[in-house]
């Protein structure tokens, strides 16, 4: 057996010292026995990942089927971004009685856009990782524009000192044909961490 | 009739210090995080409830002075403890048969096709299988692009014993699958 033979899959996965990278790829250069070898393991690395690409696109959205308990407030005012693409300007009625109530257009998209990798973002070392799809249903499907904000204060709607900080929510709301809400359905997110981000 | 529905987001301030690094982290891992516990075992549900906690704790975590240093193996290790607490459906799909009417790994283009690729799904299942738990957790840690630095930090291990898992893990589905 090659004596670099143990030493295969680490410099496939870039995980050798410079110096070994180097010698590792002069010697694939000349021995047969060692690139046969990496192209099976290579092979085998890349049916894992599409084994686990499946993995995940197999995996049914059930729907989420549970109330997660909101815990408590702390926020002086929450901002409700309608983020449909009906647009319900002249429809939409506030959600709570509370006489502070504002509905306003939204002026600026308030879920960003899909920002560009950070520079010190994680890479697949091999390009062999395909992304993961994204499908609809329950997946955070937060459209780009929001059609309308409605500001209403937390404490008509929770108690003070209510929720943790960094916990946004995604409030499912369902309106009858007179434009009135008739069910609204809570779900934290961390939304908030996103949008909190400094814009270019 | 049904009325419209509409998804609304109610946002609370949180611009405490560690923000913007949780936030590049959160675009940057949520779907790999996601796909890491969906492949140990847990639904879709259960997977975004622990990415959830997870980020929550790493927002804690770095707000409370917490360390920096290899934040994304600590953020895999947290995922990873909780998803070990939900037990009762841990590893309980991964390595079983995939659904017979959803194969996406199969080519379909002729009959005599498919039959090598279910074949070839068929030995990859059995192998995947006959891994053990720390060299399939490596593996899937390692196909969403983690180093072995941050596969020892996510899983307990030494960075060089993360090497000899890979290694041997890969080596057992080579020799299965005979490719």
């Amino acid at each position: 057996m090659c004596k670099y033979s143990t030493k295969l899959i680490a410099w496939l996965d870039r995980e050798l010292e410079q110096e070994q990278m180097a010698e590792m790829a002069q010697h694939l250069r000349e021995c047969g026995e060692c690139r046969v070898n990496i192209a099976k393991y290579e092979g085998a690395s890349q049916l894992f990942d599409d084994y686990c690409n499946a993995v995940m696109t197999a995996e049914p959205d059930r729907g989420r089927r549970r109330w997660i308990p909101v815990l408590s407030a702390a926020a002086a005012i929450l901002v409700l971004v309608a983020t449909t693409a009906v647009v319900l300007h002249n429809r939409v009625q506030p959600l709570s009685p509370s006489p502070t109530a504002i509905v306003q257009p939204a002026e600026s998209p308030l879920v960003p856009e899909p920002a560009t990798p950070p520079a010190n973002a994680m890479r697949p070392r091999r390009a062999r990782a395909k992304p993961v799809r994204s499908q609809a249903g329950n997946w955070l499907p937060l459209p780009p524009q929001p059609a309308v904000e409605v500001a209403i204060p937390a404490d008509s709607m929770f108690p003070p000192g209510a929720v943790p900080e960094g916990v946004n929510f995604i409030a499912d709301v369902n309106f009858a044909p007179d434009g009135s809400a008739r069910q609204m359905r809570l779900r934290p997110r961390l939304t908030a961490i996103e949008r909190s981000a400094p814009q270019p | 009739m049904t009325g419209e529905s509409v998804q609304i987001t109610l946002p609370f301030s949180c611009l405490a210090s560690g923000t913007r690094e949780v936030t590049s982290l959160y675009r940057e891992l949520r779907e790999p995080l996601l796909r890491y516990l969906v492949c140990l075992g847990l639904s879709k549900d259960e997977a975004q409830d622990v990415v959830q906690d997870a980020f929550l704790s790493l927002h804690r975590h770095l707000t409370a002075g917490g360390a920096q240093t290899n934040i994304r193996g600590w953020l895999f290790r947290v995922a990873h403890n909780q998803a070990r607490n939900r037990q009762g459906s841990y590893h309980r799909r991964f390595a079983e048969p995939l659904d017979p009417h959803f194969a996406p790994m199969v080519d379909e283009s002729t009959p005599e096709r498919m039959v090598l690729e279910k074949e070839k799904l068929h030995r990859l299942e059995k192998a995947i299988a006959a891994l053990t738990d720390a060299e399939r957790e490596c593996l899937l840690l390692r196909a969403t692009g983690l180093r072995y630095r941050e596969i020892g930090e996510a899983l307990g291990m030494a960075t060089s014993t993360v090497g000899d898992t890979v290694e041997r893990a890969i080596r057992k589905i080579s020799e299965k699958l005979d490719v």
